[in-house]
């Protein structure tokens, strides 16, 4: 017996099951409820948390957007107030702040049948929730692994930009820095020497930390995308202050700090802790011209790999973007698709 | 008495602003919807505190956050309003000069009518080495016979007049910055607000009116929360000025438009 239920995070309750799923499929830190209650409220495309449950266990979840546009200065209207008539819409199964992965998973142990099952149970739910408007249904950051379950007849599948990962094979970071290229290598123990020699930068970093400035940090990351390195059709919305206030403190949150002596923020990165596979989230900086620094990109980039090698994670996930960058750190990158479900064929 | 339909203009107007910021303002919006508001109501059964309203200081310290998602300027005008509380607290005639005296204020007011000239001048500048210009075209207008109006605190004011000329110095018109904490008897005074500017000003009843086309006051239990209905960068909604002040707003009873008794 297969249930679907489809949860709008801003007003339903938590399902008292979602925190052990969670848990036992070793999600980051962005499908908490509560927290995606409170990117829902502060989006313009919101996301609905959809579970399928067999047996009373649940199997599967996605984090579905309802996107109204790409484009549109506004807010999603508040929760349950339905248009009079049919506003077109689509939906997104993405997890907006988690670059690089799926918004779909699946209980462990799960088969191909099983997952292929439970998604077309949600792709027919959807429309009876989101009504006659639903155009069809976007799933982004696919991995090759789930494109079999996702594709079909009527079904679009395309490459997108691939992830960046790095496979933790290195017992030390010097492991790590001896696989780069000579050039590489002697650039970075520069800058490394550069930087902790510069009385003028302070680094601070470090998990759950209470003493960040949550409306500069959002500033600072909303200027850097605004700036390059905004997707194409976007549906996401600016990082909202109160949602990293809240996030930046969770324990599986790290962020790193670079402030001038002044006391002003130059750039700041967040990595989101995991067993395996720590994600570099958001990377932000200011421009030269504006007062940043060079080569702290770089820096960051040797901290999250120093970190996941000193803790023994199987890989570092550094999401899209810089790929020619990230390459001469080591990163390979993994193929990653996009499914898109016109309205008739969903559910089939 | 309100005058009729002032009172139901106002706050539609109002509730307009509170809808659009919910819409579109990353403060309020988060305010609002995780915390709650009053008066109206956006979230059912979050009612927040002080009625959503928020403190001058911090609306300051998160300035970026009053800028819409379709984005607008992100630092505050403290000149915004003066060219429209003018004609309500001491109406100039037209070819005056207004020089704004406020070390708050270091750009002329931009909202001026044309038939005034504006210019500001900062009360530092008096006791300085070089003698500042805005100085001279105040003695320039007063020696052809011109009309000049003082804007800005007491102190300030005082300053300018003491650099003038003695045969000059008493022509000079004076109106007086007032906080909304620091009403007095008048007989001229604007409310100003360095965060959200020109607010109202003493009528010719004697009364402090509110410039209400352009700014809503309600109480809350924080103070008196203001705000400007028509500016859309940085958004200013239900702010509590100068520490939170307590107060009422009610109709004139010679104008029938809103003013506030503190
Ligand atoms: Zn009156």
């Amino acid at each position: 017996m297969t249930a679907v239920c489809v949860l709008d995070p801003r007003v339903d309750p938590q399902p008292p099951d979602w925190p052990g799923f969670q848990r036992a499929s070793q999600l980051h830190p962005v499908w908490d409820y509560e927290l995606m209650g409170l990117e829902a409220w502060l989006a313009r495309n919101p996301p609905l948390l959809a579970l399928v449950r067999q047996a009373g266990r649940i199997v599967a979840a996605m984090s579905v957007m309802v996107c109204r546009s790409w484009r549109a200065p506004r807010y999603a209207p508040p929760p349950r107030r339905r248009p009079h008539w049919p506003r077109p819409l689509w939906a997104e199964v993405y997890q907006p702040w988690l670059s690089g992965f799926p918004g779909v998973v699946f209980a462990p142990g799960l088969d191909q049948d099983g997952r292929r099952a439970a998604a077309r149970a949600v792709e027919r739910a959807l429309p009876r929730r989101l009504g006659p408007g639903l155009l069809g249904l976007l799933y982004r950051a696919i991995g090759a692994d789930l494109v079999p379950v996702l594709a079909g007849r009527g079904r679009l599948v395309r490459r997108t930009d691939p992830a960046a990962v790095l496979d933790n094979r290195f017992a030390t970071e010097e492991e790590w820095l001896a696989s780069l290229s000579k050039s590489r290598r002697g650039g970075l123990r520069r800058q490394q020497r550069a930087l902790a020699a510069d009385p003028t930068l302070v680094i601070r970093g470090g998990p759950g930390r209470d003493d960040l400035d949550a409306v500069a940090i959002a500033h600072l990351i909303n200027r850097h995308r605004a700036g390059f390195g905004r997707l194409p059709m976007d549906p996401r919305t600016p990082v909202a202050a109160a949602y990293l206030d809240r996030f930046l403190r969770r324990p599986d949150v790290h962020t790193l700090t670079y402030h001038d002596q002044d006391g002003r923020l130059l750039a700041v990165h967040t990595m989101l802790d995991h067993p395996h596979t720590p994600v570099s989230q958001h990377w932000a900086a200011l421009r030269e011209a504006d007062g940043g620094r060079p080569n702290l990109y770089f820096d960051n980039c040797v901290r999250a790999v120093r970190y996941t090698v000193r803790h023994g994670r199987a890989r570092l996930s550094s999401g899209r973007g810089l790929l020619d960058v990230k390459r001469t750190l080591g990163f390979a990158t993994r193929a990653v698709y996009s499914v898109a479900v016109p309205r008739p064929v969903m559910g089939g | 008495m309100w005058t009729s339909g002032v009172n139901a203009l106002w706050r539609a107007a109002y509730r307009r602003a509170v809808r659009s910021a919910f819409a579109t303002v990353p403060l309020y919006r988060e305010r609002w919807a995780l915390g709650g508001r009053t008066d109206p109501v956006v979230v059912p059964g979050r009612t927040g505190t002080h009625g959503g309203a928020i403190t001058a200081e911090e609306a300051v310290r998160k300035v970026v956050d009053l800028v819409p998602l379709a984005g607008g300027a992100a630092s505050p005008d403290p000149a915004r309003g003066l060219g429209h509380v003018l004609p309500l607290a001491r109406p100039p005639r037209p070819g005056t000069l207004v020089v704004v005296v406020d070390p708050a204020i270091p750009r002329p007011p931009t909202d001026l009518p044309n038939t005034l000239r504006g210019c500001v001048l900062d009360p530092a500048s008096l006791t300085g080495g070089t003698r500042p210009a805005a100085l001279d075209e105040v003695v320039t207008a007063l020696r052809r016979n011109g009309n000049v109006t003082a804007v800005g605190p007491d102190e300030a004011i005082a300053a300018l007049v003491a650099a003038l000329p003695e045969d000059l110095a008493h022509r000079v018109d004076r109106l007086p910055h007032r906080a909304l904490d620091r009403l007095d008897g008048g007989p001229f005074g604007l409310i100003h607000d360095p965060v959200l500017g020109y607010l109202g000003g003493i009528g010719h009843c004697g009364r402090w009116h509110l410039d209400w086309p352009r700014v809503y006051a309600r109480r809350t239990t924080g103070g008196l929360a203001l705000t400007l209905l028509r500016q859309s960068s940085p958004r200013l909604v239900d702010i509590l000025v100068a520490g939170g002040v307590r107060g009422e707003v009610a109709p004139c009873p010679r104008h029938g438009t809103p003013v506030v008794l503190t």
